[in-house]
């Protein structure tokens, strides 16, 4: 039974897939396009060559960083919806860091840089974090309203404050560049160490490595250390834990505090990978698109790291789909959405689904052992099911 | 004082154009947030709002210019309700969670408005210039859209039903202890999906008026958070339909000051106010905040 009850919960995300897919292709089919044509040309345009295998994963590594960052904190009960704020400020503390620190090594300047990003990230976690724990502020709303207050006061510091001025009189607002000795090398001495040839346009950056590590990393902290089991166990019943003598808000605080520094790390690869400096047209959204990330991931690093295939899959395949089958690449925004709502609803569903099916067995077993022992149903009409956000 | 009496016509003149600008601006927020209150009381979150509006501004774009503004509004309204209708079925019906649902709804809406605006104007970013109503004459105020005087009657009808009709009382219950309103024989699912989709009207109602009214024309992303203003707006006014209206014209008032040149304080600040004043709020620094007892949770009959 345990086997049979695991497939059936692995069975949840394809189906789920499945079914978005079949919206996705009647949204298809309503542009003009051809689905199964607009599957074939993002096959072929992601996976041909391993240029554009590379491209695909140059796109995942933000989106792997967003997900581990939405998915830490889900796993303690919390809704981090404010890392969208949280990788733009955290942009803001690296680039100072990379412009201000010119003249370090770069074996120092680098990981510098990349910390100042992690604590421009956890600083903007700790304020819903305080707000939370202190004050009992719901972390969503807080979340919010912190995501555009970080937008705001970006352009402020971006347009007004840290302008270069070699650039003023221009029509580009952005911030100096960033010193080579903060960048991130690109990745192609490695792949040409295994023989493969990456043409110089592929943005593949050693970052891509690092979100993976971080991804296991991730799964260590929180299955295999007292503190991730804390954050789990406050995460699925905090009245138990605390019962427990697991002191909730100062776990909470922590996981907030995580999620922000992961957070903070995924606009680097954009920030020093490829663009150099921050303007004002920094990539936005992974925030929003870590969320789906986490969980079509069921909120699990490796789930997480397929997910973030996924979604890279559909956005580079995106532009192929435009240039290639004429059809508008915002087919593939509309996935995003399309892919939550099929998972949320086919994971509500069959979970219920699952748990009426457990519960025949037990009591099937029950009644095989215990021959009319007189079992009440162990739920009383009308229970209040009282879970919050990010249950 | 002679130069008291010369500086007061045009400050006269600079702050009954401010009021005008005010109202003009508020009213998108003003709507969405006093219609947020009918989702809220009945118990369900709904950050969907943002993208209910801005499917309804898309909708009353395109329903505007090919049947006229009031078709535009109409359509608009009814769109907002339609991806309401997505949201309360998937956070009542199958007990989504309701912040996820709205994080979905909002990502569903971007792309939906893209391409239907590539499809309905051949460019996903603009539309053609939509014709509004025929502005009404205000003494003092100048021209203002017919849609003003109605915004602000809604407040009041909001008020009403809320408060003085069975409807409201049920709905509130349903947000406040949804175990007691249904041992009394309330329908809390329905309930609840009414009021995320009354909620979901307004804020279409709101982008028809950012479209055919306020623009004239429909652009990418024109919604620019007014829907999570409103939210803060609600918050802020605790949730009350009046408090809700209040906080808009406050806020609104900000942004109108920003636009009006020679302010001191960057506007990047101003823009910021709503969302630092609502937690200032939220932290209990200003003043108590009550929401719903039953708010973000789902209700369960027990027959899992």
């Amino acid at each position: 039974m345990r086997w049979t009850r695991g497939l059936l919960y692995a069975a949840v995300p394809v189906v789920a897939l499945v079914l978005a897919g079949l919206i996705g292709a009647v949204v298809v089919r309503t542009t003009g396009g051809h689905p199964l044509e607009v599957l074939q040309v993002m096959l072929t345009y992601n996976l041909s060559s391993p240029d554009s295998i590379a491209g695909v994963l140059s796109r995942m590594t933000p989106l792997i960083l967003s997900g581990l960052a939405v998915a830490l904190s889900f796993r303690a009960g919390l809704f981090n919806i404010g890392v969208e704020g949280q990788y733009l400020i955290a942009a803001f503390t690296a680039s100072l860091a990379g412009i201000y620190l010119a003249g370090l090594p770069a074996a120092l300047h680098l990981p510098l840089t990349v910390l100042a990003g992690m604590a421009g990230g956890a600083l903007w976690a700790w304020l819903p974090a305080e707000l939370k724990v202190r004050r009992g502020v719901h972390e969503v709303i807080s979340t919010i309203m912190l995501n555009f207050i970080a937008t705001s006061l970006l352009l402020w510091l971006i347009g007004d404050v840290f302008r270069d001025p070699t650039q003023a009189g221009t029509t580009r607002v952005r911030m100096p560049e960033i010193a080579a000795s903060a960048r991130i090398p690109r990745i192609h001495g490695l792949a040409e160490l295994l023989g493969i040839h990456l043409r110089p346009s592929v943005a593949l950056d050693w970052f891509f490595l690092v979100a993976l590590a971080l991804a296991a990393v991730v799964y260590l902290v929180l299955w295999r250390t007292p503190f991730g089991f804390e954050l789990r166990a406050v995460g699925l019943n905090p009245e138990a834990a605390r019962a427990a003598g697991i002191p909730v808000p100062a776990v909470q605080r922590k996981a907030l505090l995580l999620s922000g520094a992961l957070a903070g790390l995924v606009g680097m690869s954009d920030l020093l990978g490829y663009f150099g400096y921050l303007d004002i047209d920094f990539p936005r959204g992974y925030g929003f698109t870590g969320i789906a990330v986490a969980l079509l991931g069921a909120n699990h690093p490796a789930g997480v790291v397929l997910a973030s295939f996924l979604f890279a899959f559909l956005q580079r395949g995106g532009l192929g789909v435009q240039a290639l089958a004429d059809v508008p690449r915002e087919v593939i925004t509309v996935m995003e959405g399309v892919i939550i709502l099929t998972m949320l609803i086919t994971s509500a569903v069959a979970g219920r689904w699952l748990r009426r099916w457990e519960r025949a067995h037990i009591l099937a077993g029950q009644s095989a052992g215990t021959a009319g022992g007189g079992r009440t149903r162990p739920d009383a009409p009308g229970r209040e099911e009282g879970h919050h956000a990010g249950a | 004082m002679p130069a008291h009496d010369a500086a007061s016509p045009a400050l006269l003149v600079g702050l009954v154009a401010l009021v005008a600008a005010t109202l003009r601006l508020s009213l998108p927020v003003l709507i969405t947030g006093v219609g947020a209150t009918f989702t809220e009381l009945g118990g369900v979150v709904n950050i969907g709002l943002e993208g209910m509006m801005l499917f309804g501004a898309f909708c009353a774009a395109w329903a505007g210019i090919t049947a006229g503004p009031v078709a535009g509004i109409v359509a608009g309204a009814l769109a907002g309700a339609a991806l309401a209708v997505v949201h309360a079925v998937a956070a009542v019906r199958f007990r989504v969670d309701h912040i996820v649902s709205g994080v979905a709804i909002n990502l569903l809406a971007t792309g939906l408005v893209r391409i239907g605006s590539y499809r309905a104007f051949g460019t996903a970013t603009t539309s053609p210039r939509v014709e509004g109503l025929p502005a009404l004459p205000v003494p003092y105020l100048g021209d203002i859209s017919p849609l003003v005087p109605v915004g602000f009657l809604l407040i009041l009808v909001v008020w009403y039903v809320q408060q003085r009709t069975p409807f409201g009382l049920r709905l509130r219950a349903c947000g406040e202890n949804p175990l007691a309103a249904d041992t009394l024989g309330v329908n809390v699912e329905a309930m609840r999906m009414t009021g995320v989709i009354l909620s979901g009207l307004f804020a279409g109602l709101a982008g028809s008026y950012l479209v055919v009214e306020l623009n004239h024309v429909y652009v990418e992303g024109m919604t620019q958070g007014r829907g999570f203003v409103a939210l803060a707006a609600m918050i802020f006014g605790n949730w009350t339909p009046v408090g809700a209206a209040l906080a808009s014209l406050l806020f609104g008032a900000a942004e109108a000051l920003s636009i009006q040149a020679n302010v001191a304080i960057p506007y990047q600040f101003l823009e910021m106010l709503p969302y630092v004043v609502t937690l200032l709020v939220l932290a209990g620094v200003m003043r108590r905040s009550t929401p719903p007892a039953a708010v973000g949770t789902h209700y369960t009959r027990g027959e899992e």
